[in-house]
């Protein structure tokens, strides 16, 4: 799809903080990536998270190289984490399919609300 | 025990991630459940993140769901700037940093919010809207250009 003037700098100004609240927050710039994706770029929603991954691993990288140069990463944490979420992300995965639910989503978002506000105290 | 919470929280955040709905946004607030500096969970979540996102990626782009046009127009600036945000939250003190996530969390939660419920909303109304007589005309073909 050809972008317009207005629309490419639209990308560009978006993309920017989106990588910073992904190198600043540690994350969350995924969000903003695929409302992008949908509003500007027009790519449905299932598009619109596959390719939000293929922009947020060269950030998530670049921020993670940041954060190891600084000495912020604890490695035990980080091994024991990591294989949670690759043994989780694949039964996400597979869970997709038969758990699209909109019931879901809205659970998902009641949880970050209360997770928000527990961070506060 | 702290090793078991540790995987625990990696698998439900990693349920989310995998359902493309923002592990990461759920990782974090779990982890400040323990004994940890806001500045080391924000570089697990990252470095966890990367193994998933690989093999996440492979899969979609092995299902053609990934579409590479115009996504430097994104990359490039991101990129960029994330490096900008990774030294900035350095610099930062991890109690700032702590709420500045806080705060983006409740942003997110509310706006998904809204997206789902007025998305329930419609789906129920259309639900009960009378359907409509089409004439039998053949289905449209997708060109598969992963546009809506």
């Amino acid at each position: 799809m050809e972008l317009s003037a207005k629309n490419k700098w639209i990308l560009v100004i978006f993309s920017a903080a989106a990588g910073f609240v992904n190198g600043f927050l540690g994350g969350g710039g995924g969000v903003i990536v695929v409302a992008l994706l949908l509003a500007v770029a027009k790519l449905n929603q299932k598009y619109a998270q596959a390719t939000a991954l293929l922009i947020i691993l060269p950030l998530t990288i670049v921020s993670a190289v940041v954060y190891l140069a600084r000495g912020a990463v604890d490695w035990i944490p980080t091994l024991w984490v990591t294989l949670g979420v690759v043994v989780g992300g694949i039964v996400g995965a597979v869970a997709l399919s038969k758990l699209k639910s909109n019931v879901l989503k809205i659970i998902f978002a009641v949880v970050l609300i209360a997770g928000g506000i527990k961070m506060f105290f | 025990m702290q090793i078991f919470l540790f995987v625990l929280f990696g698998f439900l955040a990693g349920i989310i991630g995998g359902m493309g709905m923002g592990g990461g946004t759920l990782l974090v607030p779990l982890l400040s459940f323990l004994d940890m500096e806001q500045k080391t969970i924000q570089a697990t979540n990252l470095i966890s993140f990367i193994p998933m996102c690989c093999i996440a990626l492979s899969v979609h782009a092995h299902n053609k769901l990934v579409k590479t046009d115009n996504v430097w127009w994104i990359i490039i600036p991101a990129v960029l700037s994330a490096v900008g945000g990774a030294f900035t939250a350095g610099i930062t003190d991890n109690k700032i940093l702590r709420y500045c996530f806080a705060a983006f969390l409740i942003a997110v939660g509310i706006w998904q919010l809204v997206i789902a419920v007025r998305f329930e909303v419609k789906r129920h109304r259309d639900k009960n809207l009378p359907v409509p007589v089409r004439p039998m005309l053949p289905a449209a073909v997708s060109d598969g250009d992963g546009k809506d």
